[in-house]
């Protein structure tokens, strides 16, 4: 297969495309030996294999791959060492000082071809129709060990009958190609860390078993892939595979899928994608995947993608299919007769979390500069804005400090709100392995999380605090670390401004903030939190994960800096291990931040108001940019239906369906005069555009997404993009249209501008990008190949800075009308409003939302599972299916937003962070009771809905698009 | 939920205030709500905010309406 894109360097990539064996193994004392007469210097307790491997010389071996610990059942791999007996796996054979090993000789290629010749003898000979012939191991090895006959025939007991298994939507399980290596069991257990596979039965019986021996969909596998991958022959085979033949090249690009911004090999055929594989050189995801990034990626090709530029004069017509010329030049003459009528302030845009840093950029400097505002904003507002302000503010930077490996130096583990074997499932992965090995996990959560089941977990804490009393919490942490004196003094002196921390230590040391005041608060027994802050304080390297469980909060602000206080109270920050890190929900969310998608601040995080700091992007520019920050998103809203906002420029962002309060943003749409949605599909949001203009797929464009480690990873353009254009042209297009030239041939020149405009990616650009395959900024002068651990000396403000985190009870409680807490999350199979998952077999997994309560709950209002129920809060009320479960404590309610039709965001309030106005999702008092009928907001909703479907597909219809 | 675009301003500065009320020191206090609206808020909200007050300001508590003045 034709491979594009070869790294030049780095150490990550010089293997990234040979399996060595077994794992890479830490150690300070190094042994050299010698492989067929090559010496070669390894760290002490490397296998023997991996040891030839890296010095060029590949053992034959089927049972080994470098994720997995060696097993030592294939014996292939045997060798013979000089002055021992016999012939090891060398595998399992540590390399030792002056050792001398031979890989191949005339006794060893006779043991080999036995070897094969036995596995052969209960394997079917059907390479010529086998999906995996042109790339299969044991074929492979077959030919490598000369194999030319099978001495015991074909007629003895054998498991040629063995059932298939097509249960799982994307991949086969073919128990008669099995050869019993344990590598998918093994990959489940090691990389995964699911235990979803056993080995079932003894000797001849012995066979691979999903779950109870259920098959592959009713077991525990959450289809990760990790199993397929490390498959040496076709049992375990991606069904696009067995459709349509093995690729013919690929292209080394990343997920655009959640936060961790995993890398994967796109595998193609022509323009068609038949194969997304998990690539091993990726740094936040060293080949591991999941069910999302490694499958969920037919959207792209799905039959709902827009096709052509369409435009309408109001939202009650047909859509009327025009040039993307057409389509532009009504875009902006719309827009200069809103500025022209209403004034400059009257529009504004929205970047997206999904597009790439380039994109983003182009947005936000059309705003700026083509509109004359600082009318923009991004989906962040309503996920991590609190940890852009609470980071910056103790911190000094909008930006988690570690780098995703740096939990494997971890002796404890704190996760508050969130969820990482769900929303971040292949950093989860990680997490349960560094769990597996010892470090103790303490999670904060008003649900059973199930982090918390992972297996072989030690002692773990759940804190299972009640919804919106996040900072109760950690300030009752902060008190016990504080008046137990388990804070690290010389950290606190060296590092921090003491000022500030002598305010904090009074404050929090006062007794409503002990553990046992604030009981009553949080729920959370006094003993349990007293427990936890000594294990955080007192383990060794103690890291914080967070997510929108702490965000999403009319104190998400103060939570953030609490986190932080925290950190720096205990010392834990500046090296591996330590930190505070949020956990990023949507692929480039730490890109569009750091993109200046934000009203009050320029590309990295320059604010408006400075004078010597704008001035930079005037100069660059050529414009005047407005010192005064604009709107922000939920202030859009509320100005469009005040009439003094008119447009708005959406790409890549469903904002009808992921904001809150549904009906209020609605409202707001249909007040608009001139709405430019810019997607992939005819999202929520796009129901109420007058320009609709087709987006382009991660799989057709160039450009860069940032994850949540502030990696800056390139996405590389496998495919023309549908309609046409990448969506940085789109935006160019429109700029130029309203007479605010930009001429970009190529992304990579837009990254050389922000690198130039921007401290801390002054390092950055392409050809960097292709040497060293990601870069984590800040990369400068100072950190030339960037930098995975942050405030290792100092912090970007000098001193760290406690902030006072005083807890505010939010407006939001539960009361007579509505007793119930109702808070929103994310499930693994879905991602975000599930416009691309919805459009895939993930849909098998999670088709509608549902809503889950306690039994408690159920019972005292004659619930069953599986009931219709209607939710009322203040904002609204929506109709689901009821889940009765245990995860959840009495009194809390849980569903998720992926699906339009349920209306979670009818419900959600108006209420938002202080500091940022980030919604408070994890919030809402409701009411449940069971009920025999869709609400009104869904009815009118599906009737809606049904109509903009008309006008669009008769609109195609007509045009045969 | 009926809409108001004043109660809305007044019910995200008065959130602010009650965020920044440490010790009860309203003067320290007021500075730092009027320096957070400066940085975050749209020139038009701070308008319609200062407008807000000067009718009367009814609903904004004490710190944020010794904010407003210092917007």
């Amino acid at each position: 297969m034709i491979e594009y894109y070869q790294p030049q360097a780095g150490q990550n990539l010089a293997f990234a495309d040979i399996d060595l064996g077994t794992p890479a193994v830490n150690s300070d004392t190094t042994v050299t030996m010698s492989v067929d007469g090559v010496e070669v210097t390894v760290p002490a307790g490397t296998s023997v294999l991996r040891a030839a491997a890296l010095a060029g010389i590949q053992i034959p071996k089927l049972c080994a791959s470098d994720n997995l610990e060696s097993f030592g059942s294939c014996r292939l791999c045997a060798v013979q060492i000089e002055g021992r007996r016999g012939m090891p796996a060398s595998c399992t054979t540590p390399a030792e000082e002056g050792m001398k090993v031979t890989t191949q000789n005339d006794k060893l290629a006779t043991l080999r071809r036995n070897i094969m010749e036995l596995y052969i003898s209960d394997h079917p000979l059907d390479c010529l129709t086998c999906p995996a012939n042109g790339n299969c191991e044991l074929q492979d090895m077959a030919g490598v060990v000369g194999l030319r006959e099978v001495r015991y025939g074909f007629s003895g007991d054998n498991h040629l009958d063995a059932e298939k298994d097509h249960s799982n939507p994307y991949f086969s399980f073919d128990p008669s190609k099995c050869i019993v290596c344990s590598r998918c069991v093994r990959a489940c257990e090691e990389v995964q860390g699911t235990f979803a596979l056993t080995i079932q039965g003894r000797g001849f019986e012995s066979k691979v078993a999903a779950g109870q021996n259920e098959d592959f969909l009713a077991s525990d596998c959450v289809s990760c892939g990790a199993c397929v991958q490390t498959c040496p022959t076709s049992t375990l085979m991606e069904k696009s595979i067995i459709d349509q033949g093995q690729p013919d090249h690929s292209v080394v690009t990343t997920c655009a899928y959640c936060g961790v911004g995993c890398s994967f090999k796109a595998e193609m055929k022509g323009n068609q994608l038949v194969r997304m594989t998990p690539y091993k050189g990726g740094a936040a995801n060293h080949g591991h995947s999941c069910v999302k990034g490694r499958f969920a990626f037919g959207y792209a090709t799905h039959q709902d993608r827009l096709t052509t530029p369409m435009i309408r004069d109001s939202i009650d017509q047909p859509w009327k299919p025009v040039s993307w010329e057409d389509a532009i030049q009504f875009a902006a003459d719309r827009i200069k007769g809103i500025q022209a009528k209403y004034g400059r302030e009257s529009v504004g845009g929205i970047t997206s979390s999904r597009c790439t840093n380039e994109e983003t950029y182009l947005v936000q400097k059309l705003v700026r500069a083509a509109f004359g505002n600082n009318n923009t904003d991004t989906c962040a507002r309503v996920c991590h804005s609190p940890t852009g302000y609470g980071l910056k503010t103790t911190l000094g930077e909008s930006a988690g400090t570690q780098t995703f490996d740096s939990v494997m130096e971890s002796d404890v583990i704190m996760v508050i709100g969130a969820n990482p074997t769900d929303a971040h499932p292949v950093f989860g992965s990680l997490l349960r392995k560094r769990l597996r090995q010892g470090a103790k996990l303490i999670v904060a959560d008003p649900r059973h999380i199930d982090l918390l089941k992972t297996p072989h977990l030690g002692e773990a804490i759940h804190l299972p605090l009640r919804p919106g009393t996040n900072v109760a919490l950690v300030n009752a942490m902060g008190h016990v670390i504080v008046t137990e004196n388990l804070e690290n003094q010389a950290f606190i002196q060296n590092r921090c401004d003491t000022a500030l921390y002598s305010k904090w230590r009074e404050f929090i040391a006062q007794e409503r903030n002990s553990p046992e005041a604030s009981e009553s608060i949080t729920g959370v027994p006094a003993a349990q939190v007293r427990k936890a802050a000594r294990v955080y304080a007192q383990k060794g390297n103690s890291a914080i994960y967070y997510g929108l469980g702490v965000t999403e909060h009319s104190q998400g602000s103060t939570m953030v800096m609490g986190i932080a206080n925290l950190a720096m109270a205990t010392g834990n920050i500046g090296r591996d291990g330590v930190g505070v890190n949020p956990l990023r929900g949507q692929n480039n969310v730490q890109g569009s931040c750091d993109m200046g998608s934000f009203p009050h601040e320029l590309p990295g995080y320059q604010h408006v108001g400075v004078d010597e700091l704008r001035k930079n992007f005037e100069q660059a520019w050529g414009v005047d940019i407005d010192n005064e920050p604009g709107l922000r998103i939920p202030n859009m809203f509320d100005a469009a239906i005040e009439g003094t906002f008119k447009g708005l420029y959406v790409q890549g962002e469903d904002i009808a369906q992921s904001d809150p309060n549904t009906q209020h943003v609605q409202k707001a749409l249909s007040s608009l005069e001139c709405l430019i949605v810019q997607d992939l599909f005819l999202n929520e949001t796009a129901k109420y555009a007058h320009v609709l203009l087709p987006g382009s797929s991660f799989l057709e464009k160039d450009g860069t997404f940032t994850n949540a480690e502030r990696r800056i990873s390139r996405v590389r353009r496998v495919m023309p993009p549908v309609a046409g254009k990448q969506d940085w042209e789109v935006t160019q297009d429109l700029s130029n249209a309203l007479g605010y030239p930009m001429n970009y041939g190529h992304p990579s020149e837009i990254m050389d501008e922000i690198s130039r405009l921007t401290p801390t990616f002054t390092g950055v650009n392409y050809q960097r990008l292709e040497q060293l395959g990601s870069i984590q900024w800040p990369c400068n002068d100072d950190h030339p190949v960037g930098t995975p651990i942050m405030h290792v000396e100092d912090f970007p403000i000098g001193k760290g800075r406690f902030v006072l985190t005083e807890y505010v009870p939010t407006e939001e409680r539960s009361t007579r009308r509505f007793p119930l807490l109702l808070t929103t999350g994310r499930i693994l199979s879905q991602y975000n409003v599930g416009a691309q998952t919805r459009r895939t077999d993930n849909q098998i997994w999670h088709d509608e939302d549902v809503l889950e309560l306690h039994p408690h709950d159920a019972e005292e209002r004659g619930i069953r599972h599986g009931d219709w129920v209607g939710i009322t809060s203040r904002a609204g009320d929506t109709v689901m299916r009821a889940v009765v479960s245990s995860r959840m404590q009495p009194g809390v309610v849980y569903t998720t937003f992926h699906h339009p039709g349920s209306g979670a965001n009818v419900i959600t309030t108006d209420n938002s962070d202080w500091a940022t106005n980030c919604p408070e999702y994890k919030v809402t008092a409701v009411q449940v009771e069971r009920v025999t009928q869709p609400s009104n907001w869904q009815q009118r909703h599906q009737e809606f809905d049904q109509q903009q479907r008309h006008f669009l597909n008769s609109t195609t219809a007509e045009t045969g698009g | 939920m009926i809409y108001d675009k004043n109660q809305q301003l007044v019910k995200m500065i008065n959130q602010i205030a009650v965020n920044n009320a440490y010790d009860d020191d309203l003067e320290r206090a007021a500075d730092a709500v009027a320096s957070h609206v400066r940085k975050f808020w749209a020139k038009s909200m701070k308008q319609d905010i200062r407008s807000f007050a000067e009718a009367g300001g009814e609903g904004l508590n004490d710190i944020a309406k010794a904010a407003v003045n210092r917007i």
